[in-house]
């Protein structure tokens, strides 16, 4: 089950959407946790804290089988993310650039499973329209998401 | 107050096909209505279709999910239907779930959130499901009944239409306050008959309008729910007038033994034996209708319409032209697991959409052995009901059915149901002369005269050809095992004129 190209990418935009959007506030967050933290609250309202909690913790349990750097985030009882975001400090702190690189890539499989999960439950019309309704300034008609299927 | 004070209820489309007719022309505005019913019996997808039939970007509809189905999946299955248009989520349909307020907090919270939900969005429908789970949690703050009607009174208030959606069964009908308090309870059932499943639908309750009564088949196809009302659509139809025009059959002499032919608007059945002509006759029928322009439907059940029309034209009728001209449809009712609202409904259509004048079933054993198991019971009873229904729009119908030959016996079909017929022509074999020949008989025709005689006939390679006139030195032929009486040779002539005579 790889991650079709697709999905990745869009991973990645929504992750440096929300990297442009955070530009210059303190402290720093990080926006990998914006853009889970937007799709849950907007997968809440409709599917309920355990309906997000259960997706969100196989999203985790896929990624983190290709990502070593995912070893200690876990999905709390309400959804959250706990152990996420601290790649990006290690990086600009430490200097370790490639441990960080790594942390980052972790981050875009995590929300890319994630996505993959929607798209194989809800199908591309409705994810799209999920994440036009968290990111309505975002264009994301130009994206083929792969369909879920590979996901 | 006079009349034309009175307010106007809105009628909304429910969005399933024949719904609207049975609840009597689409549902009141801002109704508190219940769709009940056991798992999987269609619950869901009905508010789905009147979700997505009443949601609009200004008024949407408000879809709470509770300890049910989990939403993902739910929109996962629903989208499958061809009803449900993407397009219209979030900004037209929006599904917002309450299982955390249900979980941690009591009825008044569920109220609130409901509240502010339909407060804030102006929503103009709003489905609770399952409201059932909700309510069967221990209640503390607010009980029961009082949540239910402060639930109704504020989405009236607040002009939304809502289902509540729930499992029950017909034993809690009694001393439930939701049944109290609701405008509309739509009961769902369905059942196993034999190896068939059966739907029904039944509106148990619908204030401010009349509802068509009774239990009214549905089903649940890839364009979600289909109901077939029980008056097959036709409310508020007039009853035409018996008219005075006759329809030929075809055969020269048939048509003078019906005395000019069959009245417009009757139902004809053609009964008789295996072999005896029945559908041949039938197709004549047809024939002749296309070529004095009338339209005609042919309902056939045991055989494929390429095979019911290549017959015919073994017989020089050509039904191929006129199916590619739109003048004749031949109806291949697929068997089995069918009701007759359904077969009706395919019928109905077909009459509309050429305009049918004529109407042929062949056969009726074919088309109850079509019929679910369930539905057989109530073969006769349905069989009135299309009939009268037909008739009653003008459609001149015309059943074959086949009966078990006797040699002592006369009968008219194994369904007693030649009341349900204005005519009757009966074909049947003989035994004369060492051969197994064919006669025909008009056994009756309400409100005309026809015919006594009894007349020999063959099928050609031109159709039924009634032979010489009415056979008249034989006794005992309708019992099949005539005796030559030698009491004259020559065949008399005309066998209508003596046929009226003998009423007169």
């Amino acid at each position: 089950m790889t991650i079709p190209s697709e999905t990745r990418d869009l991973a990645r935009r929504l992750i440096m959407y929300e990297a442009v959007a955070i530009n210059g506030s303190e402290p720093k967050e990080s926006a990998t946790l914006r853009v889970y933290e937007k799709l849950r609250q907007n997968l809440i309202a409709f599917a309920g804290v355990a309906g997000f909690q259960s997706l969100a913790s196989r999203a985790l349990a896929l990624a983190k089988s290709e990502a070593a750097s995912l070893g200690s985030v876990k999905v709390a009882a309400d959804g959250s993310l706990r152990g996420l975001g601290e790649f990006e400090y290690q990086a600009n702190s430490s200097k370790d650039q490639a441990e960080g690189d790594q942390g980052v890539d972790g981050e875009i499989i995590l929300i890319s499973r994630l996505l993959g999960l929607l798209l194989i439950f809800l199908g591309e019309t409705l994810t799209l329209r999920l994440l036009h309704d968290a990111w309505p300034e975002a264009d994301f008609d130009d994206h083929n998401l792969g369909h879920g299927r590979k996901a | 107050m006079s009349t034309h004070e009175k307010v106007t209820i809105n009628k909304l489309p429910t969005g399933v096909p024949g719904l609207d007719e049975i609840v009597g022309g689409g549902l009141p505005e801002f109704s508190f209505n219940i769709i009940a019913g056991a798992p999987g019996s269609g619950k869901t997808t009905l508010a789905h279709q009147f979700v997505f039939a009443n949601a609009t970007p200004e008024r949407p509809a408000l879809y709470f999910t509770v300890l049910g189905e989990s939403a993902i999946k739910m929109l996962r299955y629903q989208q499958q239907y061809t009803f449900f248009d993407p397009a219209k989520l979030p900004g037209s349909i929006r599904f917002i779930n309450l299982s955390q307020v249900v979980l941690e907090q009591d009825l008044g919270a569920v109220l609130e959130e409901i509240t502010k939900e339909v407060e804030k969005t102006n929503a103009a429908v709003v489905v609770v499901d399952s409201f059932r789970t909700m309510v069967r949690k221990p209640q503390s703050d607010m009980d029961l009944q009082s949540f239910i009607q402060r639930l109704a009174l504020f989405l009236a208030s607040w002009q939304a239409t809502t289902f509540l959606i729930g499992e029950y069964s017909e034993d809690e009908l009694r001393d439930n306050p939701i049944f109290t308090v609701a405008d509309g309870l739509f009961w769902m059932r369905q059942t196993a008959e034999r190896n068939s499943i059966v739907r029904k639908l039944q509106i148990i309750k619908l204030r401010g309008q009349a509802s068509v009564p009774g239990l009214h088949t549905f089903r649940i196809t890839d364009a979600g729910l289909q109901a077939f009302s029980r008056t097959f659509g036709l409310t508020g139809h007039k009853r035409t007038s018996p008219a005075a025009v006759r329809l030929s059959f075809g055969v020269p002499e048939l048509d003078k033994m019906l005395g000019g032919g069959v009245r417009e608007g009757d139902s004809v059945l053609i009964a008789g034996s295996s072999g005896t002509g029945k559908s041949v006759l039938a197709t004549q029928f047809i024939a002749e209708g296309i070529r004095n322009g009338e339209s005609g439907i042919v309902a056939v059940f045991e055989e494929r319409p390429q095979a019911y029309a290549e017959r015919a034209a073994s017989l020089g009728l050509d039904l191929e032209t006129p199916q590619k001209d739109g003048k004749l449809e031949i109806l291949y009712l697929r068997p089995l697991d069918l009701s007759v609202d359904e077969t009706m409904h395919s019928i109905l259509e077909a009459v509309k959409k050429i305009g049918a004048k004529r109407l042929v079933i062949d056969s009726l054993a074919g088309f109850e052995m079509a019929l679910s198991p369930g539905f057989r019971a109530d073969f006769r009873e349905s069989l009135y009901r299309m009939i009268f229904a037909l008739t009653g729009i003008g459609v001149t119908i015309l059943s074959t059915v086949e009966v078990d030959e006797s040699f002592t016996e006369f009968p008219f079909s194994t369904y007693s149901i030649s009341f349900l017929t204005d005519d009757i022509i009966r074909l049947r074999y003989v035994s004369i002369d060492g051969e197994l020949r064919k006669i025909m008989v008009v056994i009756k025709m309400r409100g005309g005269n026809h015919a006594k005689d009894i007349r020999e006939y063959e099928i050609t390679s031109k159709g039924v050809v009634i032979l010489g006139n009415r056979l008249t030195n034989y006794q005992g032929l309708i019992g099949g095992l005539p005796v030559h009486t030698y009491r004259s040779d020559q065949m008399q002539e005309p066998s209508v004129e003596s046929g009226i005579k003998s009423e007169s």
